[in-house]
């Protein structure tokens, strides 16, 4: 017997919006949430930019006390005429799974023939990563991902869901949200320090399709440092290893390198888009053999996941996309801490890098020089 | 070796579903069957007398006070003959959701069970009348796969056992047998024997009403253990080969109320 983690007064990013990017991510074409009309309206809305539709059973009172059964098997049916989608998602809700829904018979008797991904999830975990799971499993069940595969995204699973305990959004019972420093304050730090020939790592550390934004800042800073004539001081680090992950995730590495072109040279690829949590371990190993006299590191993505003990010694710059994620990293001993606020609607459904903040900050500084 | 019987007791509550699934495990038992109980009643009473008239933690008093469990041993504990008992346990009466915790419960138990494979056979005592998705959870996680109605000749146990046959077959289960566990009403044998053959299935079993069976249960005993010897004993026995050998289920057809009502008139 173990007891449990601590309790997390602040909202928490769902189960149920987890198991629906989960199914984005397995090139799921039709979502089915099958719950009350407004559950994970926002996030159904963002998918909806990102390509998949989310539809809804929208079960009302009647269907808490009697049951969705019928109106379930009725979506089934509704939505391959349609749509005709060639993969489909039925995702539970807390409404749905408290009264004993049984996803599976609806599934059966509404008897289709595109694959169906069932996910029996409601929104009451603490790790959100379960959605992610059960939306995994249920893959494998039907044939859509393999076992190898399967293990490694829950080897992630388990690393990601560490991670937030130890130094995310799930490693204090409250986080003030906050939008961290300013950027133009920062921004002239980092010239300060390139004119003065320091010698810094940029590591793009991102979560999927996060990537889109937080690969202009390594693009951004490789623009400022060769205007400053000094880009043989900065190396670049990124997880954006095209031969791993969900179809869906290599695609956005492939989108990204491809938006580089030729102009920014990524030194090391330290992993897949999906493996930012395990990435430190990578970023360390490089760092203790290659990098030891640097000067600073920018870090963009998720960067409470490399570990302290490597950056020993230089000045960090950290850009995550999480208000929540300000105080853990100052308290982890990054100087400077960056919010890109509204990351997120505006990397969905992109399939070129998006300009951020600071990489625009950083830009017109520059120019002004 | 022969497939493992997975089956699950259902009737109205206050019936005698407990005693009647703890002293068919008990028989089991003696016959030399590897056998497990499941309560999934809240007051925990399938298991006690075959622990002695000792409770045991429940599932969910262990999960609410956010226990990970891990082990079989915080769980699964071992009574009479090693029957293995379990107890789902509940909320308390006007808080919360039972038929939530029987799901959330099973499904820990599915994952964290490895003695469940060995068995060779599964009783869950399942509470009360078929009320909502978790009393079915059970059957629906696929962890029953026959099913057994307890009744007397009354017309209120009646009621509810047509009401759980109506269940039944919306969950497509077969139903495998009914029990009458006798109130001494009369003509209570021809009653219940009829609504049996009206739905489709066989009275495979007549309990009469024995205050032995009692005397027993208050001592926290099986009457398999402490009264081995009578005949009602001998009418758990024949019960439980009764179960163990039968292969025959039915898609149970309800009845009318009307129809039911003409049966107990
Ligand atoms: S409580 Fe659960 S089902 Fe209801 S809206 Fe929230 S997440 Fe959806």
């Amino acid at each position: 017997m173990q007891q449990k983690n601590l309790s997390i007064m602040h909202p928490r990013p769902s189960s149920i919006v987890a198991a629906l990017y989960t199914l984005r991510d397995l090139n799921v074409e039709v979502a089915i949430l099958h719950g009350p009309p407004g559950c994970s309206f926002k996030h159904a809305r963002l998918l909806e930019e990102d390509g998949i539709r989310v539809v809804t059973t929208a079960l009302d009172e009647n269907g808490f006390v009697f049951g969705g059964h019928d109106r379930l098997v009725d979506m089934l049916q509704k939505v391959e005429e349609r749509f005709s989608p060639k993969r489909i998602g039925v995702v539970g809700t807390c409404v749905s799974m408290i009264i004993g829904e049984e996803l599976h018979e609806a599934v059966m008797e509404a008897n289709l023939d595109a694959p169906v991904i069932e996910v029996e999830v409601h929104a009451g975990y603490n790790d959100n990563t379960k959605g992610v799971l059960f939306a995994l499993e249920s893959a494998l069940d039907v044939g859509i991902i393999d076992r190898q595969e399967f293990e490694r995204q829950q080897h992630l699973l388990n690393e990601a869901t560490n991670v937030e305990k130890k130094y995310g959004a799930a490693s204090k019972e409250y986080l003030e949200p906050s939008r961290g420093d300013v950027k133009y304050t920062v921004a002239k730090r980092v010239i300060e320090m390139l004119k003065a020939g320091k010698k810094g790592i940029c590591i793009l550390n991102a979560k999927k399709e996060t990537a889109y934004m937080f690969a202009d800042i390594t693009v951004a800073l490789q623009e400022v440092a060769e205007k400053l004539g000094v880009e043989d001081n900065i190396v670049n680090f990124a997880n954006l290893d095209t031969g791993l992950g969900l179809p869906r995730v290599r695609q956005h590495a492939e989108h990204i390198l491809a938006d580089m072109h030729d102009n920014v040279k990524i030194d090391e690829i330290i992993g897949g888009l999906d493996e930012y949590p395990i990435a430190g371990q990578q970023v360390r190993q490089l760092i203790e053999a290659k990098y030891k006299d640097f000067d600073f590191a920018v870090i963009a993505g998720v960067p409470h996941a490399i570990p302290m003990e490597s950056l020993e010694g230089m000045e960090l710059i950290s850009i995550t996309n999480g208000p929540r994620q300000v105080h853990p990293l100052k308290d982890m001993g990054h100087e400077h801490v960056l919010v890109e606020i509204d990351l997120h609607p505006k990397t969905l459904g992109v399939t070129n890098i998006v300009e951020s903040e600071f990489g625009a900050t950083v830009r017109q500084l520059a120019r002004e020089e | 070796m022969n497939p493992q019987k997975r089956i699950a007791i259902y009737g109205k509550g206050g019936i005698g579903k407990s005693s009647t699934a703890s002293n068919v495990a008990a028989a089991c038992a003696d016959e030399g069957y590897n056998v497990m109980i499941i309560g999934c009643d809240p007051k925990s009473d399938s298991s006690i007398t075959l622990l002695g008239g000792k409770r045991i933690p429940t599932i969910l008093d262990l999960l609410r006070e956010g226990m990970e469990i891990e082990e079989e041993g915080d769980v699964v504990f071992e009574g009479y003959k090693a029957v293995k008992c379990v107890e789902v346990g509940g909320p308390e009466p006007g808080i919360g959701c039972a038929g939530r915790g029987i799901i959330v419960a099973i499904q820990k138990l599915k994952k964290i069970s490895q003695s469940m494979k060995e068995m060779d056979l599964i009783i869950y005592d399942v509470p009360g009348d078929i009320v909502c998705g978790g009393f079915v959870a059970p059957i629906r996680k696929g962890l029953v796969n026959e099913a057994y109605v307890l009744t007397s000749g009354e017309y209120m146990p009646l009621y509810a056992a047509n009401n759980i046959c109506k269940g039944l077959s919306r969950i497509n289960t077969k139903l495998s047998g009914v029990i009458c566990n006798s109130r001494s009403v009369s003509r209570e044998k021809e009653i219940v024997s009829k609504f049996a053959n009206e739905i489709g299935s066989e009275l495979v079993a007549f309990i009469p009403k024995e205050q032995i069976v009692q005397d027993c249960e208050r001592d926290g005993y099986s009457v398999l253990e402490k009264a081995g010897g009578t005949d009602i004993a001998e009418v758990y026995r024949a019960l439980a080969r009764n179960i163990m050998s039968s292969d025959c289920a039915v898609d149970p057809r309800a009845l009318t109320d009307e129809r039911l009502r003409e049966l107990t008139r």
